[in-house]
């Protein structure tokens, strides 16, 4: 009989192993579902640029990388923060995205009301990003993290990218353009920090 | 088309309540320092144009900044840099462009009009919506399935595309009272059609029509007015079998059942029966199948895979006058008819015997056989005679005499029922 790591007659050995072992399965549960919306939201970008005509697909258009109100893209140090600093970040992220993912359609339902496909990739886009953003908060709880450290998005901030839409039908675009481009970046960004709780987690 | 201004949008953009504070607020709050990012502001923003005019736009830069700050700055359309010569300097911060004889909108977004800073960046957009207005939708056309829904489709115009988003609204309501309804289900069956599900009158007319409307302007089709029960059509004919005739070689009989979802009305049904050799695409339409649930098709080449179809047309229902609308095709049903016995002799020993035997009584039965094989149609009289004939034929290439002798006028009961399973 080969020895093992743990009695499976202890009880006691049972009981710790065991929640260690949830969390990492939510973890690493996270981790492949932020994978995922990485994916869909690289697809959501590139049919958002086809809908919207050149120079929107074009390799090198740089619009103006002006910050959509309430959201802003992850910090140049980011990277540098401790970990569940990280994921409440990309939590508060991924939370503000839904309501901005729904301004996008509902002005592409205007812009593109024939674009049937990308309407529909933006309105499972603003679910997915609150799933992603319920499932970073599960981890930090269980991790013991503050899930929130910072003001919620003002209704104002969804009001405000609205009208700067308003602003007219470029705008619109380049906020469209924006937005899809924010919710690849933190969904990327949460796979990344996710992907940093190693097998061990945080003390 | 003449030069002129642009012509004012129709239903454009909704009117920004403060598009260009908010535009502001956001230079103010987010522009990154030492960027010119969105400094400028197109003038117009957003218009609407017909094919074939002209526009002047100015991209005039914010701000008090020293210099010519509008020296050096270009116009990209849709991503491709405009000829500098369009351009030109109205004062020191605006420069103007003039396009003229104006394509139709290469997307319905709109084409992107951008100004740009000479090292490239984007300083301002605006898009030019560039199209025709609709035309008079024509050629509608309407089916109700079972009496209980009704499907239009129509031809959006003879000259096809307006480069503009336009929608198209199938209206309906009953001729005598009632008030306008305008359908829901858009896309139903193909990209001009609409389905209403429910909620119709029999025995009165409804008048049908079609609006179209874009940026540009609208139409209206001519008014359709049709009953229900003139456009009825219904679900293929179900359980459509198809078996060979006894050991006839060249024929099958196909059975079906007439349409359940109307078998509580009163109407004459029509059928239509088409087959195909296996690997073939070429159908044979075997018509005027009226009122019956079964039909032989003759003069088919033995030891060959058949596909049948079958479809329903039912004309006159409730006393209706009108053609009719035919069902869709069932879905095919494969069958072989038998090898040919005498396939393998080629014309052998058997069949120059029977012959020689049967003389000029065989020669005018094998002439009768070539003319029923070119009629391949149900005709009760004539399959009659032929499955006879038949029948008769088959026993005598097995070499019996006496068979021979009766060529003529076989006798008929026992292998006519052989030759005749199933009733005509």
């Amino acid at each position: 009989m080969s020895r093992r790591e743990g009695s499976p007659e202890d009880p006691q050995a049972d009981s710790s192993v065991s929640p260690l072992t949830h969390l990492e399965a939510k973890i690493r549960q996270t981790q492949s579902l932020a994978r995922l919306l990485s994916k869909y939201a690289e697809q959501l970008l590139q049919e958002y640029v086809q809908h919207q005509g050149d120079p929107f697909g074009l390799p090198g258009f740089s619009p103006p990388r002006l910050p959509v109100a309430g959201l802003n893209a992850p910090a140049p140090g980011h990277a540098d923060l401790p970990v569940p600093e990280r994921l409440r970040l990309d939590a508060l992220a991924l939370e503000a995205l839904p309501p901005l993912l729904d301004v996008v359609r509902r002005l592409q339902a205007e812009l593109n009301p024939r674009a049937g496909r990308l309407l529909r990739r933006l309105e499972d886009a603003a679910r997915q990003a609150r799933a992603l953003g319920a499932a970073l908060e599960a981890v930090l709880g269980a991790l013991g993290a503050e899930p929130r450290g910072g003001p919620r998005p003002e209704p104002a901030a969804v009001a405000a990218s609205a009208a700067s839409a308003a602003a007219g039908v470029f705008a619109a675009k380049v906020l469209g353009l924006r937005v899809c481009g924010l919710y690849r970046e933190w969904a990327g960004r949460a796979e990344a920090d996710l992907g940093a709780l190693g097998p061990g987690g945080p003390a | 088309m003449p030069a002129g201004r642009p012509r004012p949008a129709a239903p454009g953009p909704p009117a920004p309540p403060a598009p260009l504070l908010g535009l502001l607020l956001l230079c103010a709050l987010g522009a990154p320092p030492g960027s010119r990012a969105h400094t400028a502001i197109i003038s117009p923003q957003d218009p609407t144009l017909l094919v074939g005019s002209s526009l002047q736009v100015t991209c005039s830069v914010l701000g008090e900044a020293p210099g010519t700050p509008a020296e050096g700055l270009y116009w990209t359309l849709n991503g491709r840099r405009l000829p500098a010569d369009l351009s030109r300097l109205l004062n020191g911060s605006t420069l103007a462009l003039v396009l003229s004889n104006l394509n139709g909108s290469q997307q319905q977004s709109g084409d992107n009009l951008v100004c740009h800073a000479p090292d490239g960046s984007i300083l301002a957009g605006s898009c030019l919506y560039v199209g025709l207005p609709p035309e008079k939708p024509f050629n509608i056309s309407c089916w109700s399935r079972n009496m209980r829904d009704l499907t239009c489709h129509w031809s959006p115009g003879t000259r096809g595309e307006t480069f503009l988003p336009t929608n198209y609204s199938l209206k309906y309501k009953l001729r005598w009272y009632g008030q306008d309804n305008t359908c829901q289900e858009y896309h139903a069956a193909g990209p001009h059609s609409c389905h209403i599900p429910r909620d119709l009158a029999l025995f009165t007319p409804y008048e049908i029509w079609v609006e179209a409307t874009n940026r540009l302007g609208s139409a209206r089709s001519d008014v359709l007015t049709l009953d229900i029960l003139d456009v009825v059509t219904t679900d293929p004919p179900p359980d459509v079998h198809v078996s060979r005739v006894g050991g006839l070689e060249d024929q099958l009989s196909v059975r079906w059942v007439s349409p359940p979802a109307l078998k509580d009305f009163l109407f004459q049904a029509k059928y239509q029966i088409r087959y195909r050799v296996e690997d073939s695409v070429d159908w044979k339409v075997v018509d005027d199948v009226s009122n019956q649930t079964s039909c032989r098709l003759a003069g088919l080449k033995p030891g060959t895979v058949y596909f049948v179809q079958v479809r329903c047309n039912p004309f006159g229902i409730y006393g209706s006058k009108r053609a009719g609308i035919w069902s869709e095709w069932s879905h095919p049903t494969a069958a072989s008819t038998p090898r040919s016995e005498r396939a393998g002799a080629g014309g052998g020993c058997e069949a120059r015997g029977a012959e020689a035997g049967a003389g000029p009584v065989r020669r005018e039965l094998k002439q009768f056989l070539g003319w029923l094989k070119k009629h391949a149609y149900c005709s009760n009289l004539s399959l009659r005679l032929y499955d006879q004939w038949r029948a008769w034929m088959q026993k005598a290439s097995k070499g019996r005499q006496q068979h021979r002798a009766r060529a003529a006028c076989p006798r008929a009961e026992g292998a006519r029922r052989e030759a005749l399973p199933d009733k005509l």
